[in-house]
């Protein structure tokens, strides 16, 4: 895959910017900023995936990420609002030494990766599949010749949400259930989670002998908290 | 002497190239960039929410090897081209479920000990 013209130009945007946006998230002193900077990323990576040519995938990670996920995070902020921390009362980061140990282990794994581990692979990937940027793009240029125009005349119409879909329910059908399972497990956990003892007592769901010790205890706090 | 200076610009133009031509080691690069930031948030925070997000960047930049790969295969032609955006599905499914019950667990946290910064949650220390 080699991008070019106009396409390596916003590649090369969108980097940086997820990039940017990513560090600010790990180091702005206020959550609510931190939201909004892993916001900003996760649109700079989404218009990554529409170079990419995952545009269904791209779509998913706005609606789901950014529409869904990150309101929740942004609610819970709300909720627990943490004071010290912004007024620069509390530090951010935890203890230096800690702190400057984990840098090191990141500034390893860092250096390894960049620098050794991603061209050296990709150099024996390059040597296995022998692909010239000609190749690949008169290959992607009458594939993109095969598809429908679109109503403007402009652009194409791709299969390719279809082909995912298709994919999803023939080659991924067992873990497709299994994603279902797992979405109503955590539906039902945090709607146990965010229960309070209170809201608990007040639901007739539960034995009443589970609940006696439960209610005595409350009882008597609330006795104490008048008293 | 001369040579050199030749060596030199070759390489220079090489790397000018691949900027102009970003192919799938820059994608690679970048991923791991991203997961590199999320590690670090994850290990230097105090915030359990910043670290939660910090979580959430990571995951993002195995989506964006995923999604690389995809392109990859589906421009070479060897193996199974949609495999990586099936799982990309997978994994963001797997992100919201665990945002919710992380969220839910900092709410329950929060109503217990009036705190989210994680060196003051020490209940199972000894």
């Amino acid at each position: 895959m080699i991008l070019s013209g106009w396409e390596s130009v916003f590649f090369w945007v969108f980097s940086i910017a997820a990039i940017l946006a990513g560090l600010l998230t790990v180091m702005a002193r206020n959550a609510v900023h931190s939201a909004l900077f892993l916001i900003s990323s996760l649109v700079s990576v989404a218009a990554l995936f529409v170079l990419l040519g995952a545009e269904f995938i791209a779509g998913v990670q706005i609606l789901v990420y950014v529409g869904g996920v990150m309101v929740l995070f942004l609610f819970v902020i709300m909720l627990v609002n943490v004071g010290a921390e912004e007024e620069g009362r509390a530090p951010i980061f935890n203890r230096p030494a800690q702190v400057s140990v984990s840098l090191v282990f990141v500034a390893l794994l860092a250096g390894v990766l960049v620098m050794y581990a991603i061209p050296k692979g990709y150099g024996a990937l390059k040597e296995r599949d022998k692909i010239s940027a000609q190749q690949v793009s008169s290959a992607r240029e009458s594939q993109q010749r095969s598809l429908p125009p679109g109503a403007t005349g402009v652009s194409r119409v791709t299969k390719e949400t279809e082909r995912v879909g298709n994919k999803l329910y023939t080659f991924a059908s067992l873990p497709f259930e299994i994603a279902s399972v797992l979405l109503l497990v955590a539906i039902i956990g945090s709607v146990m989670l965010a229960r309070t003892l209170k809201q608990e007592i007040a639901s007739d769901d539960v034995d009443p002998e589970v609940l006696k010790p439960a209610s005595m205890s409350t009882a008597t706090e609330s006795k104490e908290a008048v008293g | 002497m001369l040579l050199m200076f030749f060596q030199e610009a070759g390489r220079v133009s090489t790397a000018l190239e691949s900027v102009k031509h970003p192919d799938l080691s820059k994608f690679l690069v970048i991923s791991a960039i991203l997961f590199i930031i999320g590690i670090a948030g994850v290990l230097t925070r105090r915030n359990l929410l910043v670290i939660f997000m910090s979580i959430e960047l990571i995951l993002n930049a195995a989506n964006l090897n995923f999604i690389a790969f995809s392109r990859y295969l589906q421009d070479t032609g060897r193996g199974d081209a949609l495999a990586g955006q099936v799982f990309t599905v997978f994994i963001i499914v797997v992100a919201a479920a665990e945002a919710a019950i992380g969220l839910g667990i900092v709410i329950a946290l929060y109503r217990n000990r009036e705190t989210i910064w994680v060196d003051d949650i020490d209940l199972m220390k000894w």
